[in-house]
Protein backbone atom coordinates (compact mmCIF):
# COMPACT_ATOMS: atom_id res chain seq x y z
CA UNK A 1 0.00 0.00 0.00
CA UNK A 2 2.52 2.57 -1.15
CA UNK A 3 2.27 6.30 -1.00
CA UNK A 4 3.02 8.47 -3.97
CA UNK A 5 4.58 11.82 -3.14
CA UNK A 6 4.34 14.44 -5.81
CA UNK A 7 7.40 16.61 -6.22
CA UNK A 8 7.59 19.52 -5.73
CA UNK A 9 4.18 20.20 -4.16
CA UNK A 10 4.57 17.46 -1.54
CA UNK A 11 1.07 16.12 -2.06
CA UNK A 12 0.89 12.54 -0.80
CA UNK A 13 -1.46 10.05 -2.43
CA UNK A 14 -2.30 6.67 -1.00
CA UNK A 15 -2.56 3.75 -3.44
CA UNK A 16 -4.50 0.54 -3.18
CA UNK A 17 -2.43 -2.63 -3.49
CA UNK A 18 -1.53 -3.27 -7.14
CA UNK A 19 -2.93 0.10 -8.15
CA UNK A 20 -1.19 2.08 -10.87
CA UNK A 21 0.14 5.57 -10.28
CA UNK A 22 -2.35 7.02 -12.76
CA UNK A 23 -5.29 5.22 -11.24
CA UNK A 24 -4.26 6.34 -7.75
CA UNK A 25 -3.95 9.98 -8.67
CA UNK A 26 -7.29 10.04 -10.46
CA UNK A 27 -8.91 8.15 -7.60
CA UNK A 28 -7.56 10.80 -5.25
CA UNK A 29 -9.23 13.53 -7.28
CA UNK A 30 -6.36 14.71 -9.45
CA UNK A 31 -5.99 14.83 -13.19
CA UNK A 32 -3.03 15.33 -15.48
CA UNK A 33 -2.14 14.71 -19.09
CA UNK A 34 -3.12 11.21 -20.11
CA UNK A 35 -4.10 9.58 -23.36
CA UNK A 36 -5.04 5.96 -23.88
CA UNK A 37 -4.70 4.92 -20.19
CA UNK A 38 -3.68 1.53 -21.54
CA UNK A 39 0.07 1.77 -22.00
CA UNK A 40 0.06 2.48 -25.73
CA UNK A 41 0.65 6.16 -26.34
CA UNK A 42 3.48 7.17 -23.97
CA UNK A 43 1.82 10.47 -23.06
CA UNK A 44 1.47 9.73 -19.35
CA UNK A 45 5.18 9.47 -18.51
CA UNK A 46 6.33 10.94 -15.22
CA UNK A 47 9.72 10.78 -13.56
CA UNK A 48 10.28 8.62 -10.52
CA UNK A 49 12.73 10.38 -8.20
CA UNK A 50 12.69 7.87 -5.35
CA UNK A 51 11.35 4.41 -4.68
CA UNK A 52 10.76 1.44 -6.97
CA UNK A 53 7.91 0.34 -9.16
CA UNK A 54 7.10 -2.36 -11.69
CA UNK A 55 4.77 -2.67 -14.65
CA UNK A 56 1.55 -4.63 -14.46
CA UNK A 57 1.61 -5.39 -18.21
CA UNK A 58 4.21 -5.79 -20.91
CA UNK A 59 5.05 -2.34 -22.25
CA UNK A 60 5.80 -1.95 -25.97
CA UNK A 61 9.32 -1.00 -27.08
CA UNK A 62 7.85 1.88 -29.06
CA UNK A 63 6.38 3.29 -25.85
CA UNK A 64 9.34 2.85 -23.50
CA UNK A 65 12.90 2.67 -24.81
CA UNK A 66 15.63 0.57 -23.21
CA UNK A 67 17.12 3.70 -21.62
CA UNK A 68 13.79 4.77 -20.24
CA UNK A 69 13.42 1.44 -18.51
CA UNK A 70 16.32 2.29 -16.23
CA UNK A 71 16.42 6.09 -15.97
CA UNK A 72 13.44 6.53 -13.69
CA UNK A 73 10.93 7.14 -16.48
CA UNK A 74 7.61 5.92 -15.18
CA UNK A 75 4.75 5.12 -17.57
CA UNK A 76 2.17 6.06 -15.01
CA UNK A 77 -0.85 4.23 -16.42
CA UNK A 78 0.97 0.89 -16.13
CA UNK A 79 3.37 1.56 -13.23
CA UNK A 80 2.62 -0.12 -9.92
CA UNK A 81 4.83 1.13 -7.05
CA UNK A 82 6.59 -1.53 -4.98
CA UNK A 83 7.68 0.96 -2.33
CA UNK A 84 6.70 4.50 -1.54
CA UNK A 85 7.64 6.57 -4.55
CA UNK A 86 8.24 10.21 -5.30
CA UNK A 87 7.26 11.34 -8.76
CA UNK A 88 7.58 14.54 -10.69
CA UNK A 89 5.09 15.34 -13.42
CA UNK A 90 6.67 16.37 -16.67
CA UNK A 91 4.43 19.18 -17.74
CA UNK A 92 3.88 20.32 -14.18
CA UNK A 93 0.18 20.17 -14.84
CA UNK A 94 -1.30 18.29 -11.95
CA UNK A 95 -4.89 19.48 -11.75
CA UNK A 96 -7.23 19.06 -8.81
CA UNK A 97 -10.57 18.18 -10.33
CA UNK A 98 -12.36 16.54 -7.42
CA UNK A 99 -11.48 17.75 -3.90
CA UNK A 100 -13.88 15.25 -2.28
CA UNK A 101 -11.86 12.35 -3.65
CA UNK A 102 -8.75 14.09 -2.37
CA UNK A 103 -10.17 14.20 1.15
CA UNK A 104 -11.20 10.55 1.01
CA UNK A 105 -7.75 9.52 -0.14
CA UNK A 106 -6.06 11.59 2.55
CA UNK A 107 -8.15 9.93 5.25
CA UNK A 108 -7.38 6.48 3.80
CA UNK A 109 -3.68 7.25 3.87
CA UNK A 110 -3.83 8.37 7.49
CA UNK A 111 -5.76 5.24 8.45
CA UNK A 112 -3.21 3.05 6.69
CA UNK A 113 -0.35 4.79 8.45
CA UNK A 114 -2.00 4.50 11.83
CA UNK A 115 -2.54 0.81 11.17
CA UNK A 116 1.06 0.31 10.12
CA UNK A 117 2.29 2.11 13.26
CA UNK A 118 0.15 -0.16 15.44
CA UNK A 119 1.58 -3.34 13.85
CA UNK A 120 5.30 -2.65 13.54
CA UNK A 121 7.73 -4.49 11.26
CA UNK A 122 5.37 -6.89 9.51
CA UNK A 123 7.69 -6.63 6.53
CA UNK A 124 6.59 -5.37 3.16
CA UNK A 125 7.14 -7.78 0.30
CA UNK A 126 7.54 -6.14 -3.02
CA UNK A 127 5.54 -7.48 -5.89
CA UNK A 128 7.18 -8.21 -9.22
CA UNK B 1 -9.36 -0.03 -61.96
CA UNK B 2 -10.13 -0.15 -58.42
CA UNK B 3 -9.44 -0.47 -54.79
CA UNK B 4 -12.84 -1.47 -53.40
CA UNK B 5 -12.14 -1.02 -49.72
CA UNK B 6 -9.76 -1.34 -46.83
CA UNK B 7 -9.93 -5.10 -46.49
CA UNK B 8 -8.03 -5.50 -43.28
CA UNK B 9 -6.26 -3.63 -40.52
CA UNK B 10 -3.49 -5.68 -38.92
CA UNK B 11 -2.46 -4.22 -35.57
CA UNK B 12 -0.19 -5.04 -32.67
CA UNK B 13 -1.44 -5.58 -29.14
CA UNK B 14 0.59 -5.96 -25.97
CA UNK B 15 -1.65 -8.60 -24.41
CA UNK B 16 -3.52 -10.89 -26.74
CA UNK B 17 -5.94 -12.22 -24.14
CA UNK B 18 -7.10 -8.74 -23.15
CA UNK B 19 -7.28 -7.66 -26.76
CA UNK B 20 -9.39 -10.67 -27.64
CA UNK B 21 -11.80 -9.82 -24.86
CA UNK B 22 -12.15 -6.31 -26.26
CA UNK B 23 -12.50 -7.14 -29.95
CA UNK B 24 -14.69 -10.19 -29.45
CA UNK B 25 -16.78 -9.42 -26.38
CA UNK B 26 -17.05 -5.63 -26.49
CA UNK B 27 -16.86 -4.98 -30.23
CA UNK B 28 -18.61 -8.23 -31.13
CA UNK B 29 -16.26 -9.35 -33.90
CA UNK B 30 -16.29 -12.99 -34.96
CA UNK B 31 -13.03 -14.90 -34.61
CA UNK B 32 -12.32 -16.76 -37.84
CA UNK B 33 -8.79 -18.02 -37.32
CA UNK B 34 -5.88 -18.04 -34.87
CA UNK B 35 -2.23 -19.02 -35.32
CA UNK B 36 1.12 -18.17 -33.71
CA UNK B 37 0.21 -15.13 -31.67
CA UNK B 38 -2.28 -13.81 -34.23
CA UNK B 39 -6.04 -13.76 -34.18
CA UNK B 40 -8.25 -13.02 -37.18
CA UNK B 41 -11.70 -11.45 -37.02
CA UNK B 42 -14.56 -10.32 -39.17
CA UNK B 43 -17.69 -8.32 -38.49
CA UNK B 44 -21.09 -9.90 -38.90
CA UNK B 45 -21.87 -8.15 -42.18
CA UNK B 46 -18.51 -8.87 -43.78
CA UNK B 47 -18.11 -11.79 -46.16
CA UNK B 48 -14.36 -12.11 -46.60
CA UNK B 49 -12.33 -14.20 -44.19
CA UNK B 50 -11.10 -11.38 -41.96
CA UNK B 51 -10.94 -7.62 -41.59
CA UNK B 52 -9.02 -7.26 -38.33
CA UNK B 53 -5.83 -9.07 -37.35
CA UNK B 54 -4.36 -8.81 -33.87
CA UNK B 55 -0.70 -9.68 -33.41
CA UNK B 56 0.83 -10.03 -29.97
CA UNK B 57 3.80 -7.78 -29.21
CA UNK B 58 3.92 -3.99 -29.25
CA UNK B 59 1.30 -1.49 -30.30
CA UNK B 60 0.35 0.30 -33.51
CA UNK B 61 -0.30 -0.86 -37.03
CA UNK B 62 1.55 -3.66 -38.81
CA UNK B 63 -0.13 -3.16 -42.17
CA UNK B 64 -3.32 -2.45 -44.03
CA UNK B 65 -4.83 -4.68 -46.71
CA UNK B 66 -6.67 -3.25 -49.70
CA UNK B 67 -8.93 -5.37 -51.85
CA UNK B 68 -9.12 -4.63 -55.56
CA UNK B 69 -11.91 -5.57 -57.92
CA UNK B 70 -9.94 -7.20 -60.73
CA UNK B 71 -6.74 -9.19 -60.64
CA UNK B 72 -5.42 -6.89 -63.37
CA UNK B 73 -5.68 -4.06 -60.86
CA UNK B 74 -2.72 -5.59 -59.05
CA UNK B 75 -0.49 -5.12 -62.10
CA UNK B 76 -1.78 -1.62 -62.65
CA UNK B 77 -1.18 -0.58 -59.03
CA UNK B 78 2.24 -2.19 -59.05
CA UNK B 79 3.12 -0.22 -62.19
CA UNK B 80 1.80 3.03 -60.73
CA UNK B 81 3.58 2.55 -57.40
CA UNK B 82 6.85 1.87 -59.20
CA UNK B 83 6.30 4.95 -61.35
CA UNK B 84 5.88 6.90 -58.14
CA UNK B 85 9.24 5.59 -57.01
CA UNK B 86 8.12 3.02 -54.49
CA UNK B 87 9.62 -0.47 -54.30
CA UNK B 88 6.94 -3.12 -54.74
CA UNK B 89 7.24 -6.77 -53.81
CA UNK B 90 5.00 -9.65 -54.79
CA UNK B 91 3.12 -11.39 -52.04
CA UNK B 92 1.92 -14.92 -52.55
CA UNK B 93 -1.22 -16.73 -51.54
CA UNK B 94 -1.11 -17.84 -47.96
CA UNK B 95 1.41 -15.30 -46.68
CA UNK B 96 -1.68 -13.97 -44.98
CA UNK B 97 -4.05 -16.82 -44.14
CA UNK B 98 -6.95 -17.04 -46.61
CA UNK B 99 -5.69 -14.09 -48.67
CA UNK B 100 -4.60 -14.55 -52.29
CA UNK B 101 -1.65 -13.33 -54.31
CA UNK B 102 -0.94 -9.64 -54.25
CA UNK B 103 1.61 -6.93 -53.85
CA UNK B 104 3.19 -5.23 -50.87
CA UNK B 105 4.92 -1.89 -50.53
CA UNK B 106 5.78 0.73 -47.95
CA UNK B 107 4.09 4.07 -48.56
CA UNK B 108 5.89 7.42 -48.42
CA UNK B 109 4.29 7.73 -44.95
CA UNK B 110 6.10 4.49 -43.95
CA UNK B 111 2.99 2.38 -43.61
CA UNK B 112 2.92 -1.11 -45.09
CA UNK B 113 0.14 -1.68 -47.61
CA UNK B 114 -0.84 -5.01 -49.10
CA UNK B 115 -3.08 -5.14 -52.13
CA UNK B 116 -4.92 -8.32 -53.02
CA UNK B 117 -7.77 -9.53 -55.13
CA UNK B 118 -8.91 -12.75 -53.50
CA UNK B 119 -9.89 -13.69 -49.99
CA UNK B 120 -11.67 -16.80 -48.80
CA UNK B 121 -15.37 -16.13 -48.82
CA UNK B 122 -16.98 -16.99 -45.50
CA UNK B 123 -20.21 -15.09 -46.00
CA UNK B 124 -22.05 -12.70 -43.73
CA UNK B 125 -23.77 -13.91 -40.59
CA UNK B 126 -27.17 -13.45 -42.24
CA UNK B 127 -26.28 -15.14 -45.51
CA UNK B 128 -27.59 -14.19 -48.93
CA UNK B 129 -30.78 -16.25 -49.15
CA UNK B 130 -33.73 -14.15 -47.96
CA UNK B 131 -31.42 -12.64 -45.35
CA UNK B 132 -32.57 -11.14 -42.11
CA UNK B 133 -31.63 -7.57 -41.28
CA UNK B 134 -29.10 -8.50 -38.63
CA UNK B 135 -28.06 -11.57 -36.62
CA UNK B 136 -30.28 -12.32 -33.66
CA UNK B 137 -27.54 -12.79 -31.07
CA UNK B 138 -24.95 -10.09 -31.55
CA UNK B 139 -22.34 -9.68 -28.83
CA UNK B 140 -21.55 -6.26 -27.33
CA UNK B 141 -21.56 -3.45 -29.87
CA UNK B 142 -21.90 -6.00 -32.65
CA UNK B 143 -20.11 -3.96 -35.30
CA UNK B 144 -20.99 -5.00 -38.85
CA UNK B 145 -17.52 -4.33 -40.18
CA UNK B 146 -14.35 -2.32 -40.59
CA UNK B 147 -14.82 1.17 -42.02
CA UNK B 148 -11.68 3.30 -42.35
CA UNK B 149 -8.44 4.37 -40.71
CA UNK B 150 -6.60 7.58 -39.92
CA UNK B 151 -2.82 7.53 -40.12
CA UNK B 152 -0.14 10.17 -39.64
CA UNK B 153 2.53 11.26 -42.09
CA UNK B 154 5.15 13.97 -42.24
CA UNK B 155 4.11 14.95 -45.76
CA UNK B 156 0.32 14.92 -46.05
CA UNK B 157 0.30 16.53 -49.47
CA UNK B 158 2.72 13.91 -50.71
CA UNK B 159 0.53 11.12 -49.35
CA UNK B 160 -2.52 12.61 -51.04
CA UNK B 161 -0.62 12.63 -54.31
CA UNK B 162 0.52 9.06 -53.69
CA UNK B 163 -2.98 7.78 -52.96
CA UNK B 164 -4.34 9.69 -55.94
CA UNK B 165 -1.75 8.43 -58.39
CA UNK B 166 -1.38 4.87 -57.13
CA UNK B 167 -4.84 3.98 -55.75
CA UNK B 168 -6.92 6.39 -57.84
CA UNK B 169 -8.34 7.77 -54.58
CA UNK B 170 -9.80 11.25 -54.46
CA UNK B 171 -10.05 13.68 -51.56
CA UNK B 172 -13.48 14.45 -50.11
CA UNK B 173 -12.29 16.84 -47.41
CA UNK B 174 -9.05 18.51 -46.57
CA UNK B 175 -7.49 20.68 -43.89
CA UNK B 176 -5.21 23.26 -45.52
CA UNK B 177 -2.96 25.96 -44.14
CA UNK B 178 -4.88 28.45 -46.30
CA UNK B 179 -7.26 28.63 -49.23
CA UNK B 180 -4.45 29.63 -51.58
CA UNK B 181 -3.32 27.32 -54.37
CA UNK B 182 0.06 26.85 -52.76
CA UNK B 183 -1.43 25.90 -49.39
CA UNK B 184 0.11 23.04 -47.50
CA UNK B 185 -2.11 20.17 -46.35
CA UNK B 186 -2.61 19.36 -42.68
CA UNK B 187 -5.07 16.56 -43.33
CA UNK B 188 -6.81 14.77 -46.18
CA UNK B 189 -9.78 12.40 -46.23
CA UNK B 190 -9.74 10.05 -49.23
CA UNK B 191 -11.84 7.38 -50.90
CA UNK B 192 -12.24 5.43 -54.11
CA UNK B 193 -16.03 5.29 -54.14
CA UNK B 194 -19.13 6.70 -52.40
CA UNK B 195 -17.85 5.90 -48.91
CA UNK B 196 -16.95 9.25 -47.38
CA UNK B 197 -13.45 8.11 -46.48
CA UNK B 198 -11.48 4.90 -46.55
CA UNK B 199 -8.22 6.39 -45.40
CA UNK B 200 -7.44 9.76 -43.87
CA UNK B 201 -3.99 11.19 -43.30
CA UNK B 202 -3.04 13.96 -40.89
CA UNK B 203 0.29 15.57 -40.23
CA UNK B 204 2.39 13.77 -37.63
CA UNK B 205 5.16 11.22 -37.29
CA UNK B 206 5.76 8.65 -40.00
CA UNK B 207 4.25 5.20 -39.73
CA UNK B 208 1.86 5.86 -36.88
CA UNK B 209 -1.74 4.90 -36.32
CA UNK B 210 -4.24 7.48 -35.11
CA UNK B 211 -7.22 5.13 -35.18
CA UNK B 212 -9.08 2.52 -37.15
CA UNK B 213 -12.84 2.59 -37.22
CA UNK B 214 -15.80 0.27 -37.32
CA UNK B 215 -19.03 1.24 -39.01
CA UNK B 216 -22.36 1.64 -37.27
CA UNK B 217 -25.81 2.58 -38.54
CA UNK B 218 -26.80 5.80 -36.83
CA UNK B 219 -26.64 8.10 -33.79
CA UNK B 220 -28.49 5.75 -31.50
CA UNK B 221 -26.12 2.90 -32.25
CA UNK B 222 -23.17 5.20 -31.56
CA UNK B 223 -24.72 6.19 -28.23
CA UNK B 224 -25.43 2.58 -27.38
CA UNK B 225 -21.82 1.68 -28.15
CA UNK B 226 -20.63 4.40 -25.76
CA UNK B 227 -22.88 2.96 -23.04
CA UNK B 228 -21.30 -0.44 -23.53
CA UNK B 229 -17.82 1.10 -23.32
CA UNK B 230 -18.68 2.46 -19.89
CA UNK B 231 -20.00 -0.94 -18.82
CA UNK B 232 -16.82 -2.65 -20.04
CA UNK B 233 -14.44 0.03 -18.69
CA UNK B 234 -13.19 0.91 -22.15
CA UNK B 235 -11.43 4.30 -21.98
CA UNK B 236 -13.46 6.75 -24.08
CA UNK B 237 -11.33 9.41 -25.73
CA UNK B 238 -14.10 11.57 -27.18
CA UNK B 239 -17.80 11.42 -27.83
CA UNK B 240 -20.40 10.59 -28.71
CA UNK B 241 -20.12 13.59 -30.98
CA UNK B 242 -20.12 14.49 -34.65
CA UNK B 243 -17.22 15.20 -36.94
CA UNK B 244 -17.60 18.41 -38.93
CA UNK B 245 -15.36 16.71 -41.47
CA UNK B 246 -17.37 13.86 -43.09
CA UNK B 247 -20.40 14.75 -40.87
CA UNK B 248 -20.03 11.31 -39.33
CA UNK B 249 -21.18 10.47 -35.80
CA UNK B 250 -18.49 9.06 -33.63
CA UNK B 251 -16.97 7.77 -30.44
CA UNK B 252 -13.19 7.53 -30.11
CA UNK B 253 -11.98 4.99 -27.57
CA UNK B 254 -8.94 2.86 -26.79
CA UNK B 255 -8.37 -0.86 -26.99
CA UNK B 256 -6.62 -2.58 -24.04
CA UNK B 257 -3.20 -1.87 -25.60
CA UNK B 258 -3.89 1.82 -26.15
CA UNK B 259 -4.62 1.66 -29.89
CA UNK B 260 -7.36 4.14 -30.66
CA UNK B 261 -10.55 2.71 -32.15
CA UNK B 262 -13.63 4.51 -33.42
CA UNK B 263 -17.21 3.65 -34.12
CA UNK B 264 -18.42 5.75 -37.01
CA UNK B 265 -21.92 6.24 -38.43
CA UNK B 266 -23.26 8.34 -41.25
CA UNK B 267 -21.15 10.56 -43.43
CA UNK B 268 -22.59 11.89 -46.66
CA UNK B 269 -22.16 10.18 -50.02
CA UNK B 270 -18.92 10.98 -51.73
CA UNK B 271 -18.57 11.66 -55.47
CA UNK B 272 -15.38 12.42 -57.34
CA UNK B 273 -16.93 15.48 -58.94
CA UNK B 274 -18.21 16.93 -55.66
CA UNK B 275 -16.17 20.00 -54.71
CA UNK B 276 -13.76 19.19 -51.90
CA UNK B 277 -14.68 20.54 -48.45
CA UNK B 278 -11.79 22.66 -47.26
CA UNK B 279 -11.15 23.45 -43.60
CA UNK B 280 -8.68 25.99 -42.32
CA UNK B 281 -6.62 25.46 -39.16
CA UNK B 282 -8.51 27.93 -36.96
CA UNK B 283 -11.68 25.87 -37.56
CA UNK B 284 -9.99 22.49 -37.16
CA UNK B 285 -11.56 22.02 -33.71
CA UNK B 286 -15.02 22.26 -35.26
CA UNK B 287 -13.95 20.07 -38.16
CA UNK B 288 -12.87 17.24 -35.88
CA UNK B 289 -15.28 17.65 -32.96
CA UNK B 290 -18.32 19.51 -34.27
CA UNK B 291 -19.90 20.15 -30.86
CA UNK B 292 -16.97 20.90 -28.52
CA UNK B 293 -15.38 22.89 -31.38
CA UNK B 294 -11.95 22.53 -29.92
CA UNK B 295 -9.35 19.82 -30.16
CA UNK B 296 -8.38 18.08 -26.96
CA UNK B 297 -4.73 17.65 -26.05
CA UNK B 298 -4.84 14.04 -27.18
CA UNK B 299 -5.97 14.41 -30.79
CA UNK B 300 -2.58 15.21 -32.28
CA UNK B 301 -0.34 13.60 -29.66
CA UNK B 302 -1.85 10.25 -28.75
CA UNK B 303 -0.81 7.77 -31.43
CA UNK B 304 0.41 4.19 -31.50
S1 LIG C 1 -1.91 7.13 -21.09
FE1 LIG C 1 -1.23 6.21 -22.97
S2 LIG C 1 0.60 5.16 -22.26
FE2 LIG C 1 -0.24 5.89 -20.39
FE1 LIG D 1 -12.27 8.14 -38.16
Amino acid sequence: MPNVTIDPTGEVIWLEPEETVLSGLFRAGFAYTVGCRRGGCAICKVDCLAGTFGYNRRVAESVLSADERTDGTCLSCRAVPQTDVTIRLREGDLRMVNPYLRQINERARQRAEALAAAQPASGVTSKE
Amino acid sequence: MGVMRMGYAHVRVTDLAEAKAHYANTMGLYETHAEDGRVYYKGWDEWDHHSVVLEEGGVGVVKFGWKVRYSSDLDEIERRAQAFGVTVERMSRGENPEIGDGIRFTTPSEHVFEVYHEATLIGTEVGTHNPDAFPRHLVGVGVPGLDHALITAEDVKGMERFLTEVFDFYATERVQTSLEDDADYIGTWMTSNNQIHQLAVIGGPQGKLHHFAFKLGDWSEVGHAADLFSMDDVPIDVGPTRHGITRGQTVYFFDPSGNRNEVFAGGYLAYPDRPVHVWTPEQLGKGIFYHARELNDRFTTVLT
